[in-house]
């Protein structure tokens, strides 16, 4: 096995007497995307402040990349890409001239500014000032910069925040693409959806806390409850029968409803993400 | 994949993009070129040369052999001119601008003209301006030398220097001295004057000379407020963060902002100073040595401005905090008589002492090695309150 790219170890972090990381623990490997899926105020953020050296944690310890954080290595940080949740970029610069600043300060010469802008759909934008972008265009611009040196390990503070549903999966592919090249990508966001399509493993997070972190598959088939909804004709009316399949009964139960009635629809249905999530915390995602 | 990168890459980088957004600051670009200007033509329209002859208006009865010998001793020196006048009322108006006082070519006649009055310009004459006026009461004579007191009005134009209107008293108290033989009967308040610096009484120079500190500390200003924007600005949209994540640290940012600054402020303190005539072949290397020390001084206090400005407002506002009490000093060599003793304590006096020691009296090193030291020890304050100051904003972010 492959040493973890990120590795972090009952990291804890409070602002005052705020405690908003509690103590986590996690790893990601290497061509590994770990979708860290909670509510606002949840500690997402400030979980990934700690590991980019924005703010030293106050317990616990981390490691990216072997190195342990709190060494502000350059080494290091020259292999990884942040995407940040504020849109911190040079407005009055072009989307060319940002991007070739950050490169030369990871050291890179000829760097192919215009290649990043393309996957990211800003190619022909990229000698307009970024002023004068929309908000959705500086979000992609925020990503295409993460990228500017080939990143070993990214850090994509709620990548797709503001996109358009189209634009959202051509930027899911492009994450994709990253950790196919090798990438240990951890993402925050609190789409449910979102973390479903393109986590490799989810960790759920709630109040500074992990409470559930393995598959998408894996936390539905444990946690989530699937059931047949089956819609059938009665008399002049139309009655609906739900049957629960994770039960001994379940089978007997199914032929029983099946049998007694002309059958409209079955569907069914699958636990999402975000029942799971309310499940464990007795709380939705949004709010 | 790891890639090697030097810390002077980084901070040239950084610098490089300061300058980018500097030149696509509308704002600042502006006021920069406008400042430029402005300050050059203000140097040029200022007066080049010292007015050195005072002219004296007197009105008096009953002393005319006393002001004869006056007159006479008047016309040997140079330097004052007395200029009697029939009326004290005629007086206060030509030194309060109401009338203008005009003297034929050879000094033969004179003319009293009203210009508000539509008078014409007398031929043949030139205009005398009487900048100082003394009026004396009648029977002061008689009155001085039985030892009554008496009030003799002085006269003056809100633009005399406080050194003139000082030695008219001191005028005034010499007459009633001469006649009254010993004590001082005149009620005029006893007037103390604080000279700064070297007493250079007699050895005047022109407001335009006097000008010069002041111009390069104008320059060094609107350059303190740019930079000042341009950190805030880093600081506040937290592009600072995305650099710091980088390769890059704190200290190069720090770095390239010092340098940046000291650049600008530098090149510009010099198309000043060699548009208005300072450098000579021989002062230049101390004018440099002055104006480096200035740029680092005034980089420092924008540091501090931009990391405590949040917006354009407030980076004005914390910018005009610091920047007056910095620009006293050169108000002060253009103002003699209005500072006190405590502006020597300010961070720019030494500065500004060594700019007008060495354009305008060609002093060398010796003569200003003490000033220059101490700007020096408070660069090294204000620099590193700055560094200090930004630094702490920076990693707090
Ligand atoms: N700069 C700060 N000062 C004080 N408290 C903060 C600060 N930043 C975050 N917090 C607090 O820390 C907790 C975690 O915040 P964090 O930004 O990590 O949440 P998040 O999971 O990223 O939320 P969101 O989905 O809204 O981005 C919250 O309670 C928040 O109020
Ligand atoms: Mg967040």
């Amino acid at each position: 096995m492959t040493e973890a790219a990120i590795k972090v170890e009952d990291i804890t972090y409070a602002y005052g007497d705020l405690l908003a990381v509690k103590g986590i623990s996690f790893e990601v490997q290497p061509g590994e995307i770990l979708g860290f899926l909670g509510p606002n105020g949840a500690g997402k953020s400030t979980t990934i402040k700690m590991l980019t050296g924005q703010v030293a944690p106050k317990g616990g310890r981390a490691q990216i990349l072997g190195a342990d954080i709190t060494l502000d290595d350059p080494d290091i940080q020259a292999r990884i890409g942040v995407c940040f949740e504020e849109k911190n970029l040079y407005l009055a610069m072009s989307a060319k001239e940002n991007l070739d600043f950050f490169a030369s300060l990871y050291g890179i010469k000829d760097p192919d500014s215009l290649e990043i802008l393309r996957r990211v759909g800003l190619a022909d934008r990229a000698k307009d000032r970024v002023k004068t972008y929309s908000k959705g265009m500086r979000q992609r611009m925020m990503i295409s910069r993460a990228f500017i040196n080939k990143p070993d390990v990214l850090f994509l503070d709620e990548p797709t925040d503001g996109l358009d549903p189209v634009t959202s999966a051509s930027i899911r592919a492009t994450i994709k693409e990253e950790a196919a090249r090798g990438a240990a990508v951890l993402l925050t966001t609190h789409d449910m959806f979102e973390a479903d399509e393109l986590s490799d493993r989810v960790a759920f997070i709630n109040d500074g806390v992990i409470v559930a972190i393995d598959t998408p598959e894996n936390l539905k088939l444990k946690y989530g409850k699937r059931s047949v909804k089956i819609r059938l004709r009665n008399g002049s009316g139309v009655r609906e029968e739900t049957v629960a399949l994770d039960t001994p009964q379940s089978g007997e139960l199914l032929k029983e409803v099946v049998g007694s009635g002309e059958v409209l629809t079955i569907h069914t249905e699958e636990a999402t993400l975000e029942d799971i999530f309310i499940q464990m915390t007795g709380r939705g995602l949004v709010g | 994949m790891s890639r090697t990168v030097s810390r002077a890459a980084i901070v040239s980088a950084i610098v490089k993009k300061d300058l980018v957004e500097f030149s696509r600051d509308t704002l600042y670009l502006f006021l920069s070129i406008l400042g430029l200007v402005l300050f050059i033509t203000f140097f040029w329209i200022a007066p080049s040369t010292v007015n050195e002859t005072l002219t004296l208006g007197v009105h008096q009865t009953g002393m005319n052999a006393l002001f004869d010998q006056f007159q006479e001793g008047a016309d040997a020196s140079e330097g004052l001119k007395l200029v009697q006048f029939a009326s004290e009322e005629e007086l206060k108006k030509v030194v309060a601008g109401d009338l203008e006082y005009w003297e034929s070519k050879d000094g033969a006649q004179t003319f009293l003209r009203d210009k508000a009055a539509g008078d014409e310009k007398p031929k043949d004459a030139k205009k005398v301006d009487v900048a100082i006026g003394i009026g004396f009461p009648a029977g002061f004579l008689e009155k001085t030398a039985a030892k009554e007191r008496t009030t003799v009005t002085v006269y003056s134009d809100a633009g005399v220097p406080s050194e003139i209107q000082g030695a008219m008293t001191s005028f005034v108290r010499e007459i009633a001295y001469t006649i009254a033989g010993d004590a001082i009967p005149v009620t005029e308040p006893a007037q103390e004057n604080i000279i700064l610096g070297t007493d250079r009484a007699g050895d005047q120079i022109s407001i335009r000379e006097k000008m010069r500190p002041m111009l390069a500390l104008f320059v060094l200003m609107v350059e303190v407020l740019s930079m000042a924007s341009l950190v805030s600005s880093e600081v506040m949209n937290r592009t600072v963060t995305a650099v710091l994540v980088s390769p890059a640290r704190a200290g190069d940012f720090l770095m390239a902002k010092t340098i940046y600054g000291t650049m600008l402020a530098m090149s510009q303190a010099m198309i000043v100073l060699i548009a208005i005539g300072a450098f000579t072949t021989t002062n230049w290397w101390l004018l440099l040595l002055t104006m480096l020390v200035g740029s680092v001084m005034f980089t420092g206090v924008a540091m501090i401005v931009g990391a405590a400005g949040k917006d354009f407002l407030g980076t004005l506002f914390y910018g005009v905090l610091f920047l007056v009490p910095l620009m006293i000093p050169a108000f002060a060599i253009l103002l003699p008589g209005t500072a006190s003793a405590w502006i020597r304590f300010l961070p720019t006096y030494g500065m500004t002492q060594v700019l007008t020691g060495v354009t305008a009296y060609g002093l060398g090193w010796a003569d200003v090695w003490q000033n220059l030291l101490a700007a020096t020890a408070w660069v090294v304050v204000i620099y590193l309150a700055g560094l200090f100051t930004l630094k702490r904003k920076v990693e707090s972010l």
